[in-house]
């Protein structure tokens, strides 16, 4: 598998953290500068590493690549920081640590006030996002995913830009509540299983076995679906999103919008749909309700109505969101297949399309799309860049995020006609937005209001050190457009095997545990150490 | 990750991809390299699929592309003689193009752009026509949307060129709500979209026919064949540069929705064809009418298009004739698909004529510094003795002049109506009378008579890069109707085309030179060499009730969107900013702030306060669960 002298999970998670630690303490600002370069890049080419090389030896049973256990002291509650990927979290993997890159390198160009704190947040939040995805503990994976959220109110409440505190304290409360409702989810998860262990392996081999009962299936799916539902933005728990995106600093808004949002989903998919099918099952309707008609059509018509350039792009990033509940929703392996690639694909483009948002706005000073008009003269390369994210994230073929439109559709199917009727005219909406707002800010002849600031500051085109984040991130999704099977052929495996892997496991294990066998180390770490 | 898998991916598809990506990447500024570029790799092509064709080259390849659960992609290529035909459509075609823009375009400021777009474009819908399955086939078609944007968007300073892009694309994804239903569920019902795996299913009678799929599928064709009631974005787009409205209207863009018809025929069920014979009929004489009162030279040609389509889309509705004859004694029924051999054919000459007839009102514009209002034309015929020339070729063929490519086609199609449905013939017989009216009333107006102003009095021909194409184009349109000259190269189609015998053949024939020549005649004796629209001032009711006609889905349309939809989604923005947003939240934050009065004490502003807060709680959850507390 991976040949390198060291732990890739680990140190994905470890550098940021590292370096945000030395920064605290004191670090100068010309190297926490350098060595931030160093640090966002490290996650970066280890999960391209990783994604090189998931697929090179057959994989374990339970599906876990790269799978370590480092002890905490906490195994007694069955608590352990274990890392691992596997078919679901390697592309969400991957996905942080590119857009990890791409934001680390914008906002290193950015010349924030007061850069060396904020970069320490920023790798803050790098360090957790990598740990969510690659904890296969649950805890850890929550524990992360709070490490990751601290720094993104902080980074509203500071360095944001019109209603900061209001948007802050929004979002603070919002996703607070929702990290609490799903994480009394997870707690009962954890007791009703009577696993004794947070370990994902070890909870899914003795819950195959031991599956819960429906009405608890359905209990716990409930607070799963809408305590991770309001961190996804679902209708119409979703109002903290357009304000917090618009008043974010672009950095901040690339990894919330693009990785830390699909915490929720990726929760789902992981953990949910495998431990708890029946409860899922149970609210399917309400939820596939709720998305297609609220997260759809009604977002869908008010993104149309937006005249704010970065408020647009968040109201267009809830309603993806919906996409992925309906792929929630349809539950099938094609569905939940279906919802990782849109994750990854629209953590992409929302990245790339904040990150244009503040291009323009650099160059505009507002962000009100009837006084922009005209850019792409003065700008074409950055005109010809936001027109490549618009239509990605409208699901142009070619694009990543097409795959994940279609599978989610044709999963849909399957679960509703009607309904995938209704999701496919979004797609219809999602077209009128994108080329509105692109034909708002580039086309036409300038308005007087811009005519009038760019006389004042003559706008350049895109410069190369804007340039290279926003070419990596479209370079990601044009490689996952044109070669899709570098995602699915993994996420195919893990989601597609489960259950028979639960159930050989299971024999083994549930015996051992009927037994009473005292375990110290969660169950299927013996077969990768 | 490593792939082992190696895709056959054929190099005619290949090449005009790496030549859009080159010029994307490197040729940006340079406008001639871009332009050398892209038309090498657009002879590449013409020569490949004529070479393809010669040799008789078929081939069927496919591998996965995708798998997910129950669904499996593939990257898959169908090269039968549907195929064969229409790629070499839209080498040639294309290839004329490409040439052209390279006179054309030589001063604008984005060539390269430019370039880059016509190369997509080619890659785009060879794509169309070698897929070997509905998704593929999807996938490119939706990227021939984008490339048609790109390339009607390219004077994106004027605002009217970049909202008719918008439209395209916008009118375009309508369409494609209904392909891709279509398309799900004819994989669900199916279990598979392949081309070939469905035509043998229909063989051994395991398919399941259903007239939701083909209908559903042909909203595509509908958005993509600009039929009613989505005709709308294809006048509008002719504010893309002359050379790709005749890519868009003649071998490209347009002819996709036809092919893929003729691609999917195995799923048609009579309901189907019935619905599509008369949407097709409606719009062949819905846009006859319309072009009668436009003075745009574009506009006009764009009209004829939708028409020509309507004739194209009727002829595949009107779908098979059977043939029962005694085998072994048992009555046996073969069905030909004629509807698919009237529709091919009529598609492949009116590629030839309509793509000169483009470029030859492109040439007339490049020679007239952009006049394009025909009542400012006029006596170009001595002024522009080639385009001229050429453009007569054009005019008669479109008007089913005797020995001319139209003449044949048209006649297949009438033939077809004329044995299937005599209403659908009688309507059809009056549009070739309309469009008799409209084509001589444009060329008069334009080439005969005195200049009418003085860009029409300085005209002049353009270089050989703009008239070679028209040579090449005016000589297929005349030889293009004898299938006999391009016999054995494409027989699974040209088959299929009816001809019509005996009586029946004498009545189409004295049918089509009476319709042609009765609309001829009338656009000669009415229409004279003046700056004013001679039906307007003889017949005003008329005239106004045509123009209305134009106007009303336009209005329709903008109406909905401006007054209905724009307004709908105002109010749910409203609804939102207040109630969801406001007062509800608001609401409930406004409770939760009094709790936070006391937790105020707690914040100090301080940022390390709140980081040391956190990192105090880490540390007493840890010791809490550890169990030290």
């Amino acid at each position: 598998m991976s040949q390198l002298p060291f732990d890739p999970l680990l140190l994905s998670l470890a550098a940021p953290l590292a370096l945000a630690l030395a920064i605290a303490l004191g670090l100068p600002k010309r190297w926490s500068v350098r060595l931030a370069y160093v640090a966002f890049a490290i996650p970066a080419l280890l999960a391209l590493h990783v994604w090189w090389h998931f697929s090179d030896t057959p994989l374990p049973v339970h599906g876990y690549a790269f799978l370590t256990h480092y002890s905490t002291g906490l195994d007694g509650l069955g608590i352990g920081l274990t890392l691992g990927l596997n078919g679901i979290s390697l592309p969400l993997f991957v996905l942080a640590g590119l857009v990890g890159f791409a934001a680390g390198l914008y906002a290193l160009q950015s010349g924030a006030e007061r850069l060396k704190i904020y970069l320490m947040l920023l790798l803050i939040m790098q360090a957790g996002l990598m740990g969510v995805f690659a904890s296969v503990d649950v805890f850890f994976f929550y524990f992360f995913h709070e490490l990751a959220l601290i720094p993104t109110f902080i980074m509203v409440g500071v360095w944001g830009g019109r209603d900061r505190s209001y948007a802050a304290m929004k979002l603070t409360i919002y996703l607070t509540l929702g990290a609490m409702i799903s994480l009394v989810g997870l707690i009962a998860l954890y007791v009703k299983s009577g696993a004794n262990s947070f370990d994902l392996i070890a909870l899914r081999a003795h819950l195959a076995a031991h599956p819960l009962a429906e009405t608890v299936q359905s209990n716990i799916a409930g607070l799963l679906l809408f305590g991770l539902g309001i961190l996804v933005s679902l209708w119409p728990l979703h109002t903290w999103a357009p304000l917090g995106y618009g008043a974010a600093p672009s950095s901040a808004a690339m990894l919330h919008a693009g990785v830390l949002k699909k915490f929720g989903l990726y929760g789902l998919v992981q953990i949910a749909l495998p431990l708890l099918p029946a409860g899922l099952a149970h609210w399917s309707h309400p939820l596939a309700w709720l998305a297609v008609i609220g997260n759809i059509l009604v977002i869908g018509l008010i993104t149309i109505a937006q005249r704010d350039l970065k408020q647009m792009i968040g109201y267009s990033s809830v309603m993806h969101m919906g996409y992925a509940f309906l792929g929630i929703a349809a539950g099938s392996v094609l569905g939940a297949g279906g919802v990782v690639l849109l994750m990854v694909a629209h953590g992409l483009s929302v990245a790339l399309l904040f990150l244009l948002a503040t291009a323009v706005h650099h160059r505009t000073h507002t962000f009100a799309m009837d006084e922009m008009g005209g850019l792409a003269q003065q700008a074409p390369v950055l005109a010809a860049f936001f027109v490549a994210a618009t239509f990605a994230s409208i699901g142009l073929p070619g694009f990543a995020n097409f795959w994940g439109e279609l599978t989610i559709f044709v999963a849909l199917w399957q679960f509703s006609p009607l309904i995938t009727a209704l999701a496919v005219a979004g797609v219809v909406l999602s077209a009128i937005y994108g080329l509105r707002s692109a034909a708002r800010v580039f086309f036409g002849p300038p308005t007087e209001q811009l005519t009038r600031v760019t006389n004042l500051h003559p706008v350049a085109d895109l410069r190369w050190a804007e340039k290279i984040p926003a070419l990596i991130l479209l370079a990601a999704l044009l490689f996952i457009g044109f070669w899709p099977k570098s995602l699915t052929a993994p996420l195919d495996a893990a989601l597609s095997t489960k259950p028979v892997i639960a159930r050989s496991d299971v024999t083994k294990q549930s015996s051992s545990i009927s037994d009473g066998s005292p375990r110290s180390a969660p169950a299927g770490l013996a077969m990768t150490k | 990750m490593p792939t082992t898998t190696v895709i056959y991916f054929p190099t005619i598809l290949l090449v005009p991809l790496i030549s859009a990506a080159v010029i994307a990447l490197f040729l940006r500024r340079k406008g001639n390299a871009a332009a050398t570029v892209a038309v090498v790799a657009a002879a590449f092509v013409a020569i490949d699929a004529i070479r393809m064709a010669l040799r008789g080259l078929r081939f069927e390849s496919s591998t996965e592309w995708l798998r997910l659960g129950d669904l499996a992609i593939s990257i898959g290529f169908k090269f039968d003689d549907l195929a064969s035909l229409m790629l070499c459509i839209v080498g040639v075609v294309g290839l004329c193009v490409h040439v052209f823009s390279l006179g054309y375009m030589s001063d604008d400021a984005a060539k390269a752009r430019y370039f880059g777009g016509l190369s997509l474009f080619m890659f785009s819908m060879i794509g169309i026509v070698l897929a070997d399955n509905l998704f593929m086939m999807f996938i490119f078609w939706e990227l021939v949307g984008f490339s048609s944007y790109v390339l009607i968007n390219h004077w994106h300073e004027k605002t009217s060129a970049s909202d008719a892009a918008k439209k395209a694309f916008i009118v375009n994804r309508v369409g494609d709500f209904g392909f891709l239903l279509g398309l799900i569920l004819c994989y669900w019902t199916n279990h598979t979209v392949n081309l070939t795996a469905l035509a043998e299913q229909s063989e051994s009678g395991h398919l399941v026919f259903s007239t939701l799929i083909p209908l559903l599928l042909f909203c595509g064709a509908v958005g993509k064949s600009a039929q009613l009631p989505l005709q709308v974005w294809l006048p509008d787009a002719m504010e893309g540069p002359t050379p790709v409205s005749a890519l868009i209207h003649a071998a490209t863009m347009v002819a996709a929705g036809i092919y893929m018809l003729c691609r999917i025929n195995v799923l048609m069920v009579p309901d189907a064809l019935t619905v599509i014979m008369w949407t097709g009929t409606a719009t062949a004489l819905y846009a006859a009418l319309c072009a009668i009162t436009q003075r745009d030279i574009k506009k006009i040609l764009a009209y004829s298009t939708l028409s020509q389509l309507g004739f194209m889309v009727a002829a595949f509705g009107l779908g098979s004739l059977s043939d029962t004859h005694l085998h072994d004694g048992q009555p046996h029924t073969v069905f030909y698909a004629v509807g698919v051999g009237a529709a091919m054919f009529h598609l492949t000459t009116h590629a030839a004529f309509k793509a000169l007839l483009f470029l030859g009102s492109g040439s007339v514009i490049h020679g007239c510094h952009h006049e394009q209002d025909i009542f400012k034309l006029g006596g170009l015929a001595k002024k522009m003795p080639l385009t001229f020339a050429t453009f007569t070729i054009g005019v008669g063929a479109i008007i089913g002049l005797p020995f001319l490519a139209g003449f044949f086609s048209k006649d297949a199609i009438l033939f077809l109506a004329f044995t299937k449905n005599r209403a659908v013939f009688g309507l059809l017989a009056f549009t070739a009378v309309l469009t008799s009216l409209y084509m001589v009333r444009l060329w008069k107006l334009t080439f005969l008579g005195a200049p009418r102003s003085d860009h029409a009095a300085q005209a002049h021909e353009g270089g050989v890069t703009l008239t070679a194409p028209l040579v090449v184009l005016a000589a297929l349109s005349i030889g293009g109707g004898y299938t006999g000259l391009y016999a054995g190269l494409f027989d699974g189609v040209l088959d299929l085309i009816p001809e019509a015998q005996g009586p029946d053949h004498t009545i189409i024939l004295v049918t089509s030179l009476v319709v042609m020549l009765l609309g001829a005649s009338t656009a000669l004796a009415l229409y004279s060499s003046a700056p004013t629209d001679a039906l307007a001032q003889k017949s005003p009711g008329l005239f106004g009730a045509l123009g209305a006609l134009k106007n009303s889905f336009d209005a329709a349309y903008d109406y909905y969107v401006a007054k209905i939809q724009q307004r709908f989604a105002m109010l749910l923005n409203f609804l939102e900013q207040i109630f969801l947003a406001g007062l509800i939240v608001r609401g409930l934050a406004g409770f939760v702030g009094l709790f936070g009065m006391g937790a105020r004490a707690l914040h100090t502003g301080n940022l390390n306060a709140y980081v040391y807060w956190f990192l105090g709680g880490v540390v007493a959850l840890w010791a809490f669960a550890t169990g030290a507390l």
